[in-house]
């Protein structure tokens, strides 16, 4: 039998000999696709020249970018929308109606606006970042244990003081997993909006290695991304594991 | 009493939002902000009016719908099926459910060049990226859904010597809906987002397309009828889960 | 009265079989390495009502389960009317402790008779009828179209009682059934049980905690010792049938049963 932890092995090494044995036998000369070892070269190859690095560093640097920015604002309306419940029905409508709006399809509107590079990217995944941190810190403050606001009532704390002693550390964890979340939405717009149309970072990379007809350098890219994203993911949930410890996983909308 | 105030509070909700596209009129009239960036929104909607009685935005809607049902159906179709397959075998799930975790944070869109490399700027291009950008919150969902069914009602339906084909049916599938069903209001989203990004780069008949020729023509009335259309479709296929869902979950109200 | 003619026909029907319909010989089960129950032998006759005490972890609810089919012994035997147990039967219907569990939430409590009546294959055109006698028999006649989430604790439990006799069980196996109800909830259902088994002449293993409840439901009651799981007590129960919920639990007899049981829990656990 095979240990548990070698089990989810099996499968993809199983999908790449059998890529590789086919590739082999039919003595493959593709546009679209590439066996694995090719893959592989490619893949040393673009790492060791900082093809990937360059790319890497600009998609990140978007993504991180928006992130704060959408973040920041998501979050500010999050608490005011939580704090103040006046606040939150009122600007009901007006939220209802702007976040269902893709993304994506603000892209031609920040195209004329901002012209091609990081700014038109940047504010797209920022619009795109502001929606889930918003809902999730407004959930977060209108369900901060209720014992506290009246700890905080009894002590006469101001409004002021009440958001940042009470409400901002009670909300924290699941701020957090906002952010968490976002970060990923972050990358995919940030990859989506290159791949779509601005020529910069991973997204523009891997288009130019299709077009290029390197389908091996284009798998490599493909590998490479799903691999950021890997490591972003585990490395947010990582932390946040640190930070907050088991429980704040629980509850976790992902 | 509570239902007349709720009433209320709406009515004022909705004067918010009047008086937001009232100071974006107001922006606009005052030329705060070039109009070849920012229409009004009576040029907008004039736009629309137009696009939709003398224009063929009707039909650039239609390809957009059309692109992301299918895709979306194709997922959904593939996504509850496979997800059933693996979710309901403890085997399956350790030998799969690895592979599906490592993938699961890849940006979809990354897809696309592969995609364009198989199949080149077609339809069919546009169908396998929807569908398999659409296809992974149904497919985990599913797999959730179906690892998480009450062991109890499992014991039931052996005491009741149920077919497996029963089970999954009768016990798994309701058990399993509520995942599913969230899986499929994400995977909606992301099938509208994809179609856009498809019709963009593919130039195939949608509002995406029709909204990047309004902009890289300068017709900024055109551009903000599009997204706001896009936006629409976002939010009436959202509500339309939204019913789905009260409606399939109705058991739930009083738990 | 209705239930006094049946108890006779019930103890006649009894006394014309002589083969058991439940036996275990030597059944010991391991979970995990560990000794659940050791060296369990016992009876059940046909129409017998069956009750399991012992101190929480004995094994008596392992025993219902192997008695169920749900769990096959690691040594020995179980039997149904002479047929070794291998997996659970629809002859064989279980009331589980936790009804909220038990049930398909999203189903009505019409649908949840039903799933049993789909299992027996019952034509669709006479699911209907029997789903509605079968409500009115547990007393829940106007609620056929309510989900579980909308029902108490109580009716909840009797749905699922429902559910079971839509099985047509030879065996009823009840697992603490009425553990996590209310005290006067808990004595109409147990009432209402008695007469249901007593009209259906249905074999009866009941799994309680509760001394009384035991003494007042069952013909026999056997007690479990725990670490391994195995037979401390057993007591044949004459109090006369029907059973009432003041005279009954007044009876000389049944005070001296009590205490006897009682004295044995308090041993067992020592």
């Amino acid at each position: 039998m095979i240990p548990d932890r070698f089990k989810g092995l099996v499968f993809p090494a199983a999908a790449l000999a059998a890529l590789e044995i086919w590739a082999r036998s039919v003595d493959l000369h593709s546009d679209s696709l590439a066996p694995p070892s090719a893959i592989a070269a490619a893949f040393g190859l673009a790492i060791s020249d900082g093809a990937f690095l360059s790319a890497t560093r600009d998609t990140l640097a978007s993504a991180f970018a928006g992130l704060i920015i959408g973040g920041a604002i998501g979050l500010a309306f999050g608490i005011a929308l939580g704090v103040f419940q006046v606040f939150d029905r009122l600007m009901e409508v007006t939220v209802e109606a702007v976040r269902p709006i893709p993304s994506i399809a603000l892209l031609p509107i920040a195209l004329i606006a901002l012209g091609f590079g990081y700014r038109m990217e940047i504010a797209i995944i920022a619009f795109a970042c502001v929606w889930p941190i918003l809902i999730l810190s407004r959930a977060a403050v209108q369900e901060v244990e209720p014992r506290l606001m009246e700890v905080a009532r009894a002590l006469r704390l101001s409004p002021a003081d009440r958001v940042r002693k009470i409400i901002i550390p009670a909300a924290l964890p699941r701020i957090f997993v906002a952010f968490r979340l976002a970060a990923g939405i972050a990358l995919i717009v940030a990859v989506t909006v290159e791949i779509a149309i601005n020529p910069i970072g991973l997204g523009a990379a891997i288009m130019a290695a299709q077009q290029g007809l390197q389908p091996d350098l284009m798998l490599a890219y493909l590998v490479w991304i799903g691999v950021i994203g890997y490591g972003l993911n585990a490395g947010l949930n990582l932390a946040q594991r640190h930070l907050f410890g088991r429980a704040a996983l629980v509850g976790d909308p992902a | 009493m509570t239902s007349r105030g709720a009433i209320y509070w709406r009515i004022a909700s909705f004067a918010v939002a009047a008086g937001f596209v009232g100071l974006w009129q107001l922006i606009a009239d005052l030329r705060l902000v070039s109009p070849v960036f920012l229409p009004g929104p009576d040029r907008a909607w004039a736009s629309l009016v137009r696009g939709f009685t003398s224009g063929d935005l009707g039909s650039k809607l239609l390809g957009t719908l059309e692109h992301m049902a299918y895709g979306w159906f194709l997922a959904s179709i593939a996504g509850i099926a496979l997800g059933a397959l693996i979710g309901s075998s403890r085997s399956m799930r350790s030998y799969i459910a690895p592979s599906l975790e490592f993938l699961r944070p890849l940006p979809v869109s990354a897809i696309i060049p592969v995609a364009i490399a198989l199949f080149g700027l077609t339809q069919g291009m546009a169908l396998f990226v929807i569908a398999f950008g659409a296809i992974w919150p149904m497919l985990l969902a599913t797999i959730h859904g179906f690892a998480a069914v009450e062991p109890r009602l499992y014991e039931v339906a052996r005491s009741l010597h149920m077919s497996r084909l029963a089970v999954i049916f009768k016990i798994a599938l309701p058990s399993a809906a509520p995942d599913i069903l969230a899986g499929m209001r994400l995977s909606l989203t992301v099938a509208l987002i994809l179609s856009v990004v498809c019709e963009i780069l593919a130039g195939l008949d949608g509002l995406g397309h029709s909204v990047l020729l309004s902009a890289r023509a300068f017709r900024s009335a055109d551009l903000f009828a599009g997204v706001i259309l896009l936006g629409m479709i976002g939010y009436l296929t959202s509500l339309m889960m939204s019913f789905a869902e009260a409606r399939i979950l109705r058991y739930r109200r009083r738990s | 009265m209705v239930a006094l003619s049946l108890v006779v026909s019930r103890e006649a029907s009894a006394s014309k079989s002589a083969r058991p319909q439940i036996a275990f010989s030597n059944v010991a089960l391991n979970l995990g390495g560990k000794a659940i129950v050791e060296d369990l032998s016992l009876t059940v006759r046909p129409g017998e009502f069956l009750c399991i005490i012992g101190a929480s972890g004995c094994g008596k609810t392992t025993a219902l389960r192997l008695a169920a089919g749900l769990y096959q012994p690691t040594s020995g035997s179980v039997e149904f009317d002479g047929q070794p147990m291998r997996t659970p039967r629809r002859d064989i219907a279980i009331v589980f402790q936790d009804y909220g569990k038990a049930l398909l939430p999203w189903r009505t409590a019409a649908g949840n008779v039903s799933l049993a009546l789909e299992a027996n294959n019952v034509p669709v055109s006479e699911r209907a009828p029997r789903i509605d006698a079968l409500l009115k028999k547990v007393g829940l006649p106007n609620h056929a179209g309510k989900y579980p989430a909308e029902m108490s604790g109580g009716m909840q439990q009797r749905l699922q009682i429902a559910r079971c006799l839509a099985q047509d069980p030879k065996a009823l196996l009840m697992d603490e059934p009425f553990g996590a109800l209310d005290a006067m909830t808990r004595q109409g259902l147990q009432d209402e049980v008695l007469s249901l088994v007593a009209a259906a002449n249905m074999t009866v293993i009941f799994v309680t905690h509760d001394l009384e409840e035991a003494i007042y439901l069952g013909d026999r009651v056997i007690g479990l010792l725990p670490n391994p799981g195995r037979i401390g007590i057993e007591l044949t129960i004459d109090l006369p049938r029907p059973r009432d919920q003041l005279t009954t639990r007044e009876n000389p007899e049944f005070l001296r049963l009590r205490r006897e049981l009682f004295d044995f829990i308090k041993a067992s656990e020592a």
